[in-house]
């Protein structure tokens, strides 16, 4: 029963998607997605009542979870996602009831997707071996596919969904070839035994490299960071908005837990890690260029929409430091990431939901213009935007400004000072187009004539955006409680080389 | 470790040299390509070719043919747990039933959206 009870996170994602299905397939013909928005939202809900619940329970003694090993690894870290996952998918279902009703384009499909793919995520956040990895990302991401290609009749809409899937499996692929040399190299398929025969040498040195290799482009590419992002704005901008919040929150963070999972469990050997001849110097370019093309990209577009997709690369970047500095501080940096993902999850949610508030059906707010004296005009729908965009940006007090701190700090800890200063540098060239979005709501007005944007109403749009400003300014004012579930999260990586 | 890979490596070889042969071979030896419209066509199994080949199929066939992958990938997992059906005994029969219970849901989802009517 314990088992059940700490797996139950996931089978609730997974058994509440089968019967949100047989739920859509069996409904009134008249209206067959009447309630299923609200049904996959309390689906979700259910999902975080349950990670919670687990968490508070504790997996430290349950025997039983020896059942599920090396397949599924529970432990703080994974119930920690689980929560995370289904607090951006419950974020990204509510979005949804209020935007595909509007553009006319309420469809079932879209909440099971949203679930299974969180199901998805969440396997690849508890997976402790390299297939089950593999697995639960192809389920996460064949949903994203769909989801990006879910406005039929648009063509941006299938030729991002086109692009996101043709690079998507080639990333896959070349993971999967990682984890097939991993295999021929140490005869392990699980990431504890592959991280153990790694640390003990042997003489497929060389092999394992080649496998490194692979294996960090799979990943870095699923997080979209420089130089493989450029599937990203096109994916980003061609979906409908509620599922590209899914992408920039969900899709992410399971991403990053895949990520911090498989490096920090497979590739801790000395010499793999140090400066001189491992992973971490070729991540902390990676870091670099991510955020500061990201960065440069990003203050370019006229595109609201594009400009969050730029800004979603940008943190990519600085989250990706906080990796860099988990390879020399490993439980203390990890847990900054992990704040990190979840102060960035509630506020590029909120950023992506004020975005669908201020459109209306066939005048969706696309460009600045588009957003020119929203302020005046509908100070609530501004005001939101302004929270979420000032978060983003990082300025205290809300939730990015202690999300940034700790990474930063976790890195200057670790001994990381240039790294440090260009993530910081990278912050203030961010800040100008997030505050670009604030001078057009308060200090412009529409040109003569242009069409103005009336934001819609729409109860489920005001409760996400609710909900998303509540936490991110809890999260920035008392910010104590939920870095501590961090820091427990993280501990379950030993220190460095041990 | 060479020498393990050492007959895929020759078996490459010879593929890529044979196949170079042949066409170097019948570039110099064979007699001229008469090109006449005739000659030119698509060969259809000797009937008159028909039709552009920009061909408009119906969405159906795509259907059937993606429900067929997932049922069929449900038989080769029910393979070898039969055969090992003892030997994994109430955890497997346990595992196997909810397998087969989503594709169940997935079956009846099928049903109920119409996918496998025909007509219409």
């Amino acid at each position: 029963m314990a088992l059940a009870f700490i797996l139950s996170p996931l089978l609730v994602i997974g058994a509440g998607a089968l019967l949100l299905m047989l739920a859509e397939a069996f409904g009134p013909k008249h209206n067959r997605t009447a309630g299923l928005a609200l049904g996959c939202t309390i689906v979700f809900g259910a999902g975080f009542a349950f990670s919670v619940g687990a968490w508070l329970y504790g997996v430290e003694d349950v025997a039983e979870k020896e059942l599920i090993v090396p397949w599924l690894v529970i432990d703080r870290f994974s119930i920690f996602f689980d929560g995370l996952l289904c607090l951006g998918g419950a974020i990204a279902a509510l979005l949804a009831g209020g935007y595909l009703r509007e553009h006319e384009m309420e469809r079932g499909e879209f909440y099971s997707l949203l679930l299974f793919s969180t199901v998805g995520a969440m396997m690849v956040a508890s997976a402790g071996d390299a297939l089950i990895v593999f697995l639960g990302l192809e389920t996460m991401s064949l949903g994203a596919y769909a989801l990006t290609a879910f406005r039929r009749t648009s063509p941006r809409s299938a030729e991002g969904a086109l692009k996101y899937f043709l690079l998507g499996s080639f990333a896959a692929a070349l993971l999967l070839y990682g984890f097939a040399l991993l295999y021929g190299a140490t005869g392990h398929t699980d990431l504890a035994g592959i991280g153990e025969a790694v640390r003990a040498g042997g003489p497929h040195k060389t092999m394992i490299i080649v496998a490194l290799v692979l294996v960090l482009t799979g990943l870095v590419f699923k997080v979209s960071a420089v130089p493989f992002h450029m599937w990203a704005p096109d994916a980003y901008e061609g979906a409908p908005t509620p599922a590209t919040t899914y992408m920039a929150a969900v899709v992410k963070a399971g991403a990053f837990a895949m990520l911090l999972r498989v490096m920090l469990t497979c590739f801790t050997e000395k010499g793999l890690m140090s400066w001189s001849a491992g992973w971490p110097p070729v991540l902390a370019w990676i870091a670099v260029l991510t955020m500061t093309v990201a960065n440069l990209v990003a203050g370019q577009q006229e595109s609201v929409k594009r400009m969050l997709a730029y800004s979603s690369i940008a943190h990519a970047g600085y989250l990706l430091v906080g990796v860099v500095a988990a390879a020399r501080s490993m439980p203390e940096a990890t847990s900054s990431v992990l704040f990190y993902l979840l102060t960035y999850t509630v506020s590029t949610a909120g950023a992506f939901g004020a975005l669908i508030l201020c459109g209306r059906k066939g005048a969706e707010a696309v460009t600045y213009e588009d957003l020119a004296g929203i302020g005046r005009r509908h100070p609530a729908a501004a005001l939101a935007f302004s929270l979420f965009l000032v978060s983003l940006a990082g300025i205290p007090p809300t939730a990015g400004f202690f999300g940034k701190w700790f990474v930063f700090r976790a890195a200057m800890d670790s001994g990381f000072y240039l790294l440090t200063i260009i993530a910081f540098v990278n912050s203030v060239i961010g800040a100008y187009y997030y505050l670009r979005v604030l001078v057009f709501m308060y200090m412009r007005e529409p040109a003569a004539g242009a069409p103005v944007a009336t934001p819609m109403k729409s109860g489920y749009v005001a409760a996400a955006l609710i909900l998303s400003a509540v936490l991110v300014l809890i999260l920035g004012i008392v910010p104590s409680q939920s870095l501590d579930v961090a820091i427990k999260a993280a501990s379950i990586f030993g220190p460095p080389g041990g | 470790m060479i020498g393990t890979y050492l007959p895929m490596f020759l078996m490459i070889a010879v593929a890529i040299i044979l196949a170079l042969l042949f066409f170097t071979g019948a570039t110099f030896l064979g007699g001229k390509l008469d090109k006449t419209p005739e000659k030119m066509k698509p060969f259809e199994c000797g009937s008159e070719s028909s039709g552009g080949n920009h061909l408009k199929l119906s969405v159906k066939f795509y259907l059937t043919a993606i429900l067929f992958v997932v049922f069929d990938i449900e038989a080769v997992f029910i393979y070898p747990w039969a055969v090992q059906f003892k030997n994994l005994g109430w955890i497997g029969l346990a595992s196997m039933f909810g397998f087969l219970a989503v594709v169940v849901v997935a079956l009846v989802y099928v049903v109920k959206k119409g996918a496998l009517e025909w007509e219409n």
